[in-house]
């Protein structure tokens, strides 16, 4: 199935199926939707394109999978943020994991019965990935002892099973990933409350967690490249999906903002910036259906995006002025989130960082 | 590389180095020579991002964007047409060598042939402005090589300036921008895009000027460094067929009036 056919089908499909959310806005009501989002494109086949057959997909390129982010963020029908997920999280499974726990896995991710999350950033290592310290210790019966703290881990308080990255040796090779039950004894999930009001960050405490062997992902001290490795996805599908999303709340503000107040320089900036995101985004998902291995260079579509979020709601509390600062509403909730786009995923200065070296070839700092 | 891949590398090749040596009047006849009328009707989509984006990476320049207006208006090309340029002005951009004339000296790159006139006809600016967004880029490209070169060679408090953050942030930043432009103008169709492709491009090309200029330091404000005509290139060249600013502005006119904002460029 090509792009085309796939998008008519999908849109078809979702005229007669409608997937709104309900009136609850809070992060159950946003979590609960995402899963019945899932549940009903997976049993009606579209969830399941552009993923490999041998884990519940129906094959096809995965470009599909950026089509259909973007027919769900365009419609609002899951938050998009917590809809990606699904990208970087099924890849490290497909590439990582035992063909046989990939396949029994992934297909509970794919359909909404699960929820995952990921154990990456630690309270000491946040920028400086590996400098994590989260052990995990060979107890010598086939059983790993796992021993830290994570913090950041988006929906862990929703989630089933953890990609987690501990520390088996020193330095970037002694980085070793595990695919860990949630349930196992010794794990506490604390929710972190956040500036925006919506608690999807957590931390987790991992107390003597004992996680069989064959739960490795790879091979000991293949962590850092299970990182690395999952880069070329968030940037590519997911950003495309959370361009869709801000064009939603650019075409809302067109809607909301009083010709009086509108400043079209400010709205055309605005636009400008989502614009170019897109074109990038547009040119990196063409790189990855021709086989390209995405690198350093996704640095740059990561600052344009981050940059154009910011810009977006900005320009929204400007022309929209009191809207979020006097009343609760989407525009509050957003504009605090946006603030977090030059953070999370890597920080704008970590990006400058790896552009600088990486792509202008200025030798060390 | 395909047969077609490399005929279109010798013809860069061959476009750079005519451009390295020959400018103005003198380039217009060598491109001519090249078949440049031939590039515009049989392959313009190839052609023009690459003459354009290399008269910006050499720092030469030649009256080719008339020719350009001229075929998208389905007009002979090689004259010269009047062109809009930004807050209300008109300029025409002659094809005779005459840059160094006292009626062209007001311009701010006095390399430039152009001469302010009065109000010219109407015409269709979509293929001049995705080919002076390519120019800009080139031009962008021009500076940012120029400093980083003098990052890496510069030394202070004992080594390269390349080494500190702030020069480095700068210097990344530029090139976002560049790419960023760069991937409007590779998208760029219709007017719309067009539009936006040359805003990004004259953005990007102010802010590659703010910041080289800075990398640069007190050389990159002589004039024995050629950065200052780049920079000068990239200031007229952005108030042709319309500034950054101005096209913005436009486009959120645009948008606001229709409601929505295009998503031009599809899976």
């Amino acid at each position: 199935m090509n792009v085309t056919e796939f998008r008519a089908g999908l849109r078809a499909w979702l005229e007669d199926n409608d997937l709104s959310a309900g009136p609850d806005h809070s992060l159950d009501g946003q979590v609960a939707q995402l899963a019945r989002v899932r549940g009903a494109l997976y049993d009606a086949g579209w969830m399941r394109y552009g993923w490999p057959t041998e884990v519940g997909g129906v094959g096809g390129p995965a470009v599909l999978r950026a089509v259909l982010g973007e027919e769900v963020a365009t419609r609002d029908l899951a938050e998009p943020g917590i809809y990606s997920m699904i990208e970087v999280l099924a890849p490290t499974m497909i590439s990582y994991a035992r063909p046989e726990l990939a396949a029994e896995m992934v297909p509970l991710l794919l359909s909404g019965r699960e929820q995952w999350c990921q154990g990456f950033s630690e309270p000491g290592s946040g920028s400086d990935l590996a400098s994590l310290t989260t052990r995990a210790d060979p107890r010598g019966d086939g059983n790993w002892v796992i021993n830290g703290q994570k913090v950041w881990t988006s929906l862990a308080q929703y989630s089933t099973r953890c990609v987690l990255l501990t520390r088996t040796a020193p330095g970037h090779g002694g980085i070793t990933a595990f695919f860990v039950d949630m349930n196992t004894p010794g794990i506490t999930v604390r929710p972190l409350r956040t500036m925006h009001g919506v608690d999807e960050f957590a931390e987790v405490y991992f107390d003597d967690v004992v996680v069989p062997e064959d739960r490795m992902l790879g091979r000991p001290g293949d962590g850092w490249r299970v990182a690395m490795d999952l880069l070329p996805h968030e940037r590519s599908t997911c950003f495309w999906h959370r361009i869709a999303y801000l064009f939603t709340r650019l075409d809302r503000l067109l809607t909301q903002s009083d010709t009086a107040t509108s400043d079209d320089g400010d709205l055309g900036a605005a636009y400008l910036a989502l614009h170019t995101a897109r074109c990038r985004s547009h040119a990196t998902q063409r790189r990855l259906a021709d086989g390209a291995q995405l690198g350093p260079e996704t640095s740059i579509d990561k600052v344009l995006l981050a940059t154009a979020e910011q810009r977006l709601f900005d320009t929204a509390r400007d022309l929209l002025p009191g809207v979020l600062e006097l009343g609760e509403n989407e525009w509050r909730t957003e504009f605090l989130y946006s603030r977090a786009a030059t953070i999370y995923g890597g920080t704008a200065e970590i990006q400058r960082n790896i552009i600088a070296r990486r792509l202008l070839d200025l030798g060390a700092e | 590389m395909t047969v077609y891949d490399v005929e279109l590398t010798l013809l860069e090749d061959t476009l750079r180095k005519t451009m390295t040596t020959r400018s103005g009047a003198d380039l217009d006849t060598a491109l001519t020579e090249l078949g440049w009328h031939d590039m515009l009707t049989e392959m313009s989509d190839l052609a023009v991002p690459m003459v354009f984006r290399l008269l910006g990476e050499t720092g030469a320049h030649g009256p080719f964007l008339n020719d350009v207006v001229l075929a998208e208006a389905g007009l002979p090309v090689g004259g010269a047409v009047r062109l809009p340029y930004t807050g209300g002005s008109w300029v025409l951009w002659d094809r005779t060598d005459k840059a160094t004339a006292p009626q062209y000296s007001g311009t701010l790159d006095s390399e430039l042939p152009l001469q302010v006139v009065d109000a010219g006809s109407p015409v269709p600016l979509a293929a001049g402005r995705r080919a002076l967004g390519w120019w800009l880029t080139g031009t962008s490209r021009a500076m940012l090589s120029r400093a980083r070169t003098h990052a890496l060679g510069r030394a202070q408090f004992g080594r390269p300036v390349a080494a500190f953050q702030a020069v480095r942030h700068r210097l990344a930043e530029t090139l976002v921008g560049i790419e960023g432009a760069e991937a409007t103008l590779a998208a760029a169709t219709d007017d719309l895009g067009s539009l936006l492709a040359k805003a990004a491009a004259g953005q990007a090309a102010l802010t590659t000027a703010r910041h080289c200029q800075q990398v640069l330091g007190g050389i990159g404000f002589t004039a024995e460094h050629d950065l200052h005509r780049h920079i000068r290139r990239a200031l007229v060249l952005d108030g042709l067929l319309g500034s950054a600013r101005e096209l913005t502005r436009e486009a959120g006119a645009t948008i606001r009036a229709e409601g929505s904002a295009p998503r031009l460029v599809q899976l």
